[in-house]
């Protein structure tokens, strides 16, 4: 009986092509490998993503919580259409992209975190998630929304983003703004970047391990200091000086 | 109307400035507005210039050709520059015309273009 | 004259910093006090640029004062764009040195990021020629890419150049703590991989993104005492020995040669002579490299190297850590951040603490004589200080 209601709530999957991998070299040097997360990856992938759940600062947190939601349906066959793509430096996590492919001709973009900061690791994923729906679903557009004032500045600003404000968007029902085939074509070359194929010792290392992030972002000891430098990512310098001033530590 | 850019001639001393100051940085001797007013000539050579893309907020392009021009008489101003491949040492050509929006004023300035 | 000595220095980091701006200045301001010994203020020099401006507090030194229960003591703000900084210090600088004051404390503190980035760079802007200049859209990036262009021209700088000063910069800042970027950046990474001109765009061509500072919150102190005060302490001596402050033409356009700096020439000759050293004694410098090509620039007009040299010593390495005149150990505005009316304060933070030898791993070896030079405007308002430690 059990069985039988599994088939039920479990949504029909349509096929949906593999996404080749690519990378590319970052600002410090390092290579970037963007490929596909199994679905097996996923309970690896919760584990890293749960820390970020308690940083409030860049909505961190708001972006965490849903996306951990959205890989748990995943994982679990509660979400329909679901794709996940994974950006590692190393072998190390660095970003995580999600989307969904809507019909044929529309695919939605779910989230974008970055668990390194800076050095465009966030936006390179972005760029590779909608590289994604456009020239391998060959789908017609993306339906985007911003959760963050960075996202809002790398989506809708630097890509141009048509309004499709008719259309609630799946994450909280907010206007939801669109990234076209010929807005895609636009940007390519220039934010849409990375090669092909990946050199095979590169994708062998990453495929071999998911290493748990470095530097993730990490909630603020001190509430009030959200601060964006990476090794003070807490306001922990002025904590130190806190403490120090009242004598806790020399 | 033909529109200009002006530089203020010093009384005394005759030296030419652009852009407008109180005293004469030749003579110094020139007391508050003792200067006559010179069209600009329009045209000369452009020293340098950039194509900035970060934009101060009242500008919705791309991005803004910016460089620098040794007029026909030596005076030297910053202006808009409307050419697509610009290089230094160049003869361009000036209009006054809009150059920025801000609310409901509107900026006049000088924009180059290619000869 | 009397002389004058740095017996108190602190920062913040220079970051995003969410606090009200009269606290963050306050938290420098703290750190200097503790290590000073509390001692008795007679005044307040409180650097920032932006507080009416961006967050809505005019009068900080007031505010500041009362935050740090140094009342009844003198206040005053100054105000002199990216240049506040060391133009407090000169103002501290002169109430010692003319017997006025026994011991006067410069904080320079800026929140920039409280408004997006649009704002701030306008709010920058506002620093240019408002008829000559701002209504074309000129901003600072802008003139310094065409300065660039034209030192390029000249000089054959190239962007590879531009992109070795960067790479030094956030390599030193990976060493303190309270820099703005810890990013390691290699030359391969931002001008030679397929993916350079995505991860480096251009800002105002031919600058680049990694050719730019950041913009920041933070702030920086240092507390300014006669000898008397000083030879109390029981700390290193660093003696301000020379100031120095010029200023040029507001517009870029009018200057005679548009590839000299005189401002600075003039500032850093004043700031030595007063100091009765030469450029060849100094052993670390911090220079406004806002930009990546201001730092070469500054380095030949203050005479560490001959005009058009600066970046063939920065190839030889001589900027470097390790090199024979260690520029801007604490990654410099490019990595450590610019917070503008800090960042000449936070430079002479940088110099007390490389002359006492406590810049831990960045420390320059046996380095006595220290220099800074704090850039204003485009050049238009130079401060430049001279500090030697004195056995």
């Amino acid at each position: 009986m059990a069985v039988d209601l599994e088939k039920i709530l479990r949504p029909v999957e349509h096929p949906m092509p593999p996404f080749e991998p690519k990378y590319m070299t970052l600002a410090g040097g390092e290579d970037m490998i963007i490929r596909q997360a199994k679905r097996e990856e996923i309970p690896e992938l919760l584990a890293y993503v749960e820390p970020l759940l308690h940083v409030e600062r860049d909505y961190y947190d708001v972006v965490t919580a849903r996306l951990y939601s959205e890989l748990l349906a995943y994982y679990r066959y509660r979400v329909q259409d679901e794709y996940v793509l994974v950006a590692q430096i190393d072998g190390e996590l660095a970003a995580i992209v999600n989307g969904r492919r809507m019909n044929a001709d529309v695919g939605m973009s779910y989230h974008t975190l970055a668990l390194r900061r800076g050095l465009r690791v966030g936006a390179h994923a972005f760029a590779t998630k909608m590289e994604y729906h456009i020239d391998t679903m060959r789908q017609k557009e993306v339906l985007v929304v911003a959760e963050s004032p960075i996202g809002f500045r790398r989506w809708m600003i630097e890509y141009k983003l048509e309004k499709r404000f008719e259309i609630p968007h799946e994450l909280g029902g907010v206007p939801s703004w669109a990234l076209t085939k010929e807005l895609f074509d636009r940007a390519r070359g220039s934010l849409i970047v990375g090669r092909r194929p990946v050199p095979d010792h590169l994708l062998k290392k990453a495929e071999a391990a998911i290493i748990p992030p470095s530097d993730p972002p990490t909630p603020p000891e001190d509430t009030l200091a959200a601060t964006r430098a990476k090794y003070d990512s807490t306001g922990t310098a002025l904590m130190l000086q806190r403490r120090k001033l009242t004598g806790k530590e020399e | 109307m033909e529109m200009n850019l002006y530089g203020y001639k010093c009384k005394k001393c005759g030296q030419l400035h652009y852009p407008y100051r109180m005293v004469c940085k030749k003579c110094k001797r020139n007391a508050h507005n003792e200067f006559d007013l010179v069209p600009l000539p329009k045209n000369g050579k452009l020293l340098t210039f950039t194509h900035l893309y970060t934009l101060p907020a009242d500008f919705e392009v791309a991005k803004l050709t910016l460089g620098i021009v040794e007029l026909e008489n030596g005076i030297r101003v910053t202006g808009q520059v409307s050419i697509q491949n610009p290089h230094m040492g160049m003869q361009v050509k000036g209009k006054i015309e809009a150059v920025r929006q801000e609310g409901y004023d509107t900026n006049y300035g000088i924009v180059f273009y290619e000869v | 004259m009397r002389e004058v000595y740095a017996i108190g220095v602190g920062i913040t980091s220079f970051t995003r910093l969410e606090y009200p701006l009269s606290e963050i200045a306050a938290y420098s301001g703290m750190m200097a006090m503790k290590e000073a010994g509390f001692p008795n203020i007679a005044h307040l020099y409180v650097a920032n640029m932006g507080g009416c401006a961006l967050n809505h507090q005019a009068g900080l030194a007031s505010a500041v004062v009362d935050s740090m229960s140094l009342t009844p003591a003198g206040a005053t703000t100054i105000e002199n764009g990216p240049a506040s900084g060391a133009s407090a210090i000169l103002q501290g600088f002169l109430g010692i040195a003319s017997g006025m004051y026994e011991t006067a404390m410069v904080i320079g503190a800026e929140r920039m990021r409280e408004v997006d980035n649009l704002e701030s760079t306008e709010f920058v802007a506002s620093l240019t020629h408002p008829l000559a200049e701002y209504i074309y859209g000129v901003t600072l990036p802008s003139l310094a890419g065409m300065f660039t262009r034209l030192y390029m021209e000249k000089y054959g700088v190239t962007s590879r150049h531009l992109a070795m000063v960067a790479v030094k910069n956030h390599a030193n800042a990976m060493d303190n703590f309270f820099a703005h970027l810890h990013e390691p950046i290699t030359v391969a990474g931002i001008l030679d991989s397929p993916e350079a001109m995505t991860n480096n765009p251009y800002v105002a061509d031919p600058l680049r993104f990694y050719d730019c500072c950041p913009v920041s919150d933070g702030s920086a102190c240092v507390i300014l005492a006669s000898a008397e005060v000083a030879k109390k302490m029981n700390k290193p001596l660093i003696r301000l020995a020379g100031v120095g402050q010029a200023t040029d033409t507001h517009a870029v356009q009018e200057r005679e040669e548009p590839t000299d700096l005189l401002a600075v020439r003039r500032a850093a000759a004043q700031a030595m002579q007063m100091a009765g050293i030469k450029p060849g004694d100094v052993h670390v410098a911090e220079l406004h490299d806002a930009f990546t090509i201001l730092e070469i620039v500054e380095s030949e007009e203050v005479g560490f190297f001959k005009k058009g040299e600066g970046h063939l010593a920065l190839e030889r390495g001589e900027t470097s850590l390790t090199g024979k005149i260690p520029i801007n150990t604490s990654g410099g505005l490019k990595a450590k951040g610019h917070p503008v009316g800090a960042t000449g304060v936070g430079q002479a933070h940088e110099i007390v603490l490389q002359l006492r030898g406590e810049a831990g791993k960045r420390q320059v070896k046996n380095a006595r004589v220290g220099f800074t030079c704090n850039f204003g405007g485009f050049g238009n308002n130079v401060v430049c200080l001279t500090f030697i430690r004195e056995e």
